[in-house]
């Protein structure tokens, strides 16, 4: 077995060493890797998901929400704390009886393939959601709308079924296309965005990046001081957190909560926190033994401690939830928190009839922080002697069980550890789907199966009332009973966390999480 | 041989019938709804249905089934149901990145496997060998994920070197392919190693030392090419899931894959994307095996095709 190796062994050698130096020659040739080649009037924006679609009037996911707002405008839309101003409309008015509403349009816009931006331009778009028989999302917002008539060149005017109070908060999630694009691309639209937004669509690589250019006609001539906007799909948290290093990214959202201590002693970066319309809870199942008893619900709101869930479950960002809604909701009234009380949650166990506790299962899905926050109610909750079985399911299979019980009788949920945010920030939309008896699944999320005759009543009267100041006073006693009657276990409300680098202005995150680069300015 | 390609090849389409059909049963037998699951959580029963009635989602199965298959064969593999985009247009784009990713990945595992392979086997039991092995090992048991983070904060993040992702140059391949082919590289090293070690011991071998042949000529000459065939039929069903896209790679690299794809369109139960990525894989599965076949008859004259 004493063979001359040596020539096997430099063959070998000499192959590996080629195959390197290929690898890394072409390096400095043909340098143009992302960070290098940055303008200075260019900006990336790392984000977590995919984009799933481009077409604004069937987005229904917050990411691709931000992408579509860059682009394009509805006739009215939402500043910084969600509340309503007016867009493509100079100004609205809306009908004593709250049926008729008549916007007046801004006048010498174009969308970015020229076509002008006029009544018609209003109209078409309509026509679109309407005779899209529900396929479209932009459709439930439209569920009320009678019709829509054309009066002049500048003024449009809708009428409604019936007085909707949020319709306002509904127009603004209704982005308008430019009606030569509609015909043009057809269902295609969301793969060719033609808006009149501050920026213009590049280019669109699937699962990698969003490319945005300036609109060099937009209607307000400060707008926008970028010349370009990517996109970037990052779903790895550590990745991204990289990228914000590195400078590839100028701006990340979401970032991890996890890394906001090693970031503050950047002196490149800087860290933003938003207060969210994200709430989190746990519904209980009212309509079911033991939980059809206040006092039984009511001691499980005593017996969890907040301000650990909130440090140990959200890492210390976020806030406990003291009403049925966010802070950042319209028409959001404080109600107190159930404080940590371990001796009047075991007393109400007891005068429930419940003094050693019962079994009872809580539902999530399959995400790792809903785990997380599953198994600390379960820790809290055994306590008063709970014993609860965490089970948490994938998110179509959880649907499914959640949503396909025909009657209140049939359901099998229990708890369900779960989050909500109103679509369109409005008070509505955080009450109707989940506390309303209109909304038991599979007609809603109302998965508390909660029934209370007034609020019933109460939101109905919202809805037909059309002077605010009223509609706060009803909303205050809604959020009131709803609370006292402690349908959900009250968790926290989110706080969004965003990064930056220093030489970034103006671009922020949205209460609803969605992104706004319409100030994004560079230093 | 040419005949025999031909027969092959005729035969993936009822092979492709069949999966289509297990695939079709199989993503709609599981639970949830995508019409619930596009709708929103507002959304109400009426509204539901109607979404079910445009997808077809309201009609028997089988009549669901001829629905798509009628589609299929005017090559229409139709379009997403969360975002009305073409099949085709999603899958088109992301192929050809998770391709050249699986390619190069397979490229360099391949050089690299082999060669560490046939260094180990030659100088077994000396240090070379050990060298080797430890690398394969290392190779192996390195989870990708992990790989993939620990070369982002040194290339990226410490040295600014290679960007920590994206696909936009070639740059972003290497961090990623590297993550990919570690483990394939492993695997081919050992089963190089331990298949030339059985063929050195053989009489052709002995009695080509004997005629005086150089190390050479027997070692890359006669042995390896004799040793290659299990390495071939490992490296094919490596490269076969290489094409399917790694979600943890594609995650940790944004990498625009087939993997995190096909892993979204399940959650969302967006059956039309999960059908034709399913279809894809099982093609190229089929593919690359007949492709194996055809390196066997090559590597071994033995085996023959001829009928």
């Amino acid at each position: 077995m004493t063979m001359n190796y040596k020539k096997i062994t430099w063959l070998c050698l000499i192959v590996a060493m080629i195959m390197a130096m290929t690898a890394c020659a072409k390096g400095p040739s043909d340098s143009e890797s992302a960070s290098s080649a940055k303008n200075d009037k260019d900006i990336t924006i790392a984000v977590n998901q995919n984009f799933t679609t481009l077409d604004p009037q069937n987005v229904s996911d917050t990411l691709s929400i931000s992408a579509t707002h860059a682009m394009y405008e509805g006739l009215v839309g939402f500043d910084k704390n969600m509340t309503i101003k007016p867009v493509l409309a100079t100004d609205y008015k809306v009908s004593k009886d709250g049926l008729v509403y008549t916007f007046n349009l801004r006048k010498n816009v174009k969308f970015h393939d020229g076509a002008t931006f006029d009544a018609n331009a209003v109209k078409a778009n309509f026509d679109r959601i309407q005779g899209s028989k529900g396929s479209l999302t932009a459709s439930h917002y439209l569920k009320n709308l009678k019709d829509i008539k054309v009066i002049d060149d500048n003024t449009v005017q809708f009428t409604l079924t019936k007085p909707f109070s949020a319709m306002l908060n509904k127009f603004a999630m209704i982005p308008m296309i430019s009606p030569k694009a509609i015909k043009k691309y057809g269902k295609n639209i969301g793969l060719h965005p033609v808006g009149t937004g501050p920026f213009e669509f590049v280019k669109w690589n699937q699962g990698e990046s969003l490319i945005l250019k300036k609109n060099p006609d937009y209607w307000d001539s400060n707008y926008p001081k970028v010349n370009k906007v990517t996109f970037k799909s990052v779903p790895e948290n550590g990745s991204r957190v990289a990228m914000l290093k590195t400078g590839e990214a100028d701006f990340v959202y979401p970032l991890p909560e996890q890394n906001v201590k090693s970031l503050k002693s950047s002196s490149d970066i800087s860290i933003d926190q938003t207060e969210s319309t994200i709430v989190r809870y746990v519904s209980i199942n009212t309509n079911k033994k033991p939980f059809n008893n206040k006092k039984v619900r009511l001691a499980m709101n005593y017996a969890l401690n907040k301000d650990t869930y909130i440090k140990v479950v959200k890492n210390g960002f976020g806030s406990k939830l003291d009403s049925t809604m966010s802070p950042k909701t319209q028409f959001y009234s404080k109600q107190g928190v159930y404080e940590y009380n371990l001796d009047k949650a075991k007393k109400l166990m007891k005068e429930a009839g419940y003094p050693n506790g019962f079994s009872a299962e809580i539902w999530g899905d399959t995400a790792s922080d809903t785990m997380k926050g599953m198994q600390f109610v379960q820790q809290q909750l055994a306590k008063i002697g709970i014993k609860l079985k965490v089970k948490a399911m994938e998110q179509g299979t959880l649907s499914n069980e959640i949503y396909s019980p025909k009657t209140p009788d049939q359901a099998k949920v229990q708890l369900w550890y779960v989050s909500w945010s109103p679509s369109s920030g409005d008070a509505d939309g955080a009450t109707r789907s989940l506390f309303s008896s209109e909304s038991f699944p599979p007609n809603g999320a109302n998965t508390a199966y909660y029934k209370n005759n007034e609020v019933d009543s109460l939101i109905k009267k919202a809805n037909k009332s059309t002077d605010p100041d009223e509609q706060a006073k009803i909303y205050k006693q809604i959020q009131k009973d709803i609370y006292s009657d402690a349908p959900w276990i009250f968790l926290g409300v989110d706080t969004i966390l965003s990064g930056h680098r220093n030489n970034l202005k103006g671009v922020y995150v949205l209460p609803d999480g969605s992104i706004n680069i319409k100030n994004a300015q560079l230093k | 041989m040419g005949k025999y390609v031909i027969k092959r090849i005729i035969g993936i389409i009822p092979l492709l019938v069949v999966v289509s059909f297990i695939v079709f049963l199989f993503i709609h037998l599981i639970p949830g709804d995508p019409a619930r699951l596009i709708a929103g959580k507002e959304a109400t029963v009426k509204e539901i249905q109607a979404i079910r009635h445009e997808l077809h989602l309201d009609e028997p199965i089988f009549q669901q089934y001829l629905i798509y298959m009628d589609g299929l064969l005017h090559g229409d593999f139709g379009e997403s149901i969360k975002s009305h985009i073409p099949v085709m247009h999603l899958i088109g784009e992301r192929m050809l990145p998770s391709i050249e990713l699986s390619l190069l990945s397979m490229g360099w595992a391949l050089v690299f496997g082999i060669l560490i392979g046939v260094l180990s086997a030659v100088f077994k039991n000396r240090w070379p060998d050990y060298g080797g092995m430890v690398t394969a090992v290392s190779g192996i048991s390195l989870p990708n994920f992990w790989l993939g983070l620990v070369m982002i904060q040194l290339f990226s993040v410490q040295l600014g070197w290679l960007p920590t992702g994206g696909a936009d140059s070639w740059k972003g391949y290497i961090m990623p392919s590297i993550a990919l082919g570690a483990g394939i590289m492993a695997m081919i090293a050992r089963f190089t190693r331990s298949s030339l070690v059985q063929t050195l011991k053989e009489d052709f071998i002995r009695t080509g030392r004997s005629r005086g042949l150089s190390s050479m000529t027997i070692v890359f000459g006669h042995a390896l090419k004799s040793s290659l065939i299990p390495v071939v039929t490992v490296a094919g069903l490596q490269f076969g899931f290489l094409l399917g896209g790694s979600v943890v790679v594609e995650t940790v690299f944004s990498f625009p894959g087939m993997g995190r794809l096909l892993i979204d369109s399940i959650q969302l139960r967006d059956y039309p994307v999960v059908q034709a990525e399913l279809l894809l894989f099982s093609f190229e599965f089929i593919l690359v095996n007949l492709v194996v076949d055809l390196l066997y008859g090559f590597l071994n004259p033995k085996i023959s095709y001829e009928t």
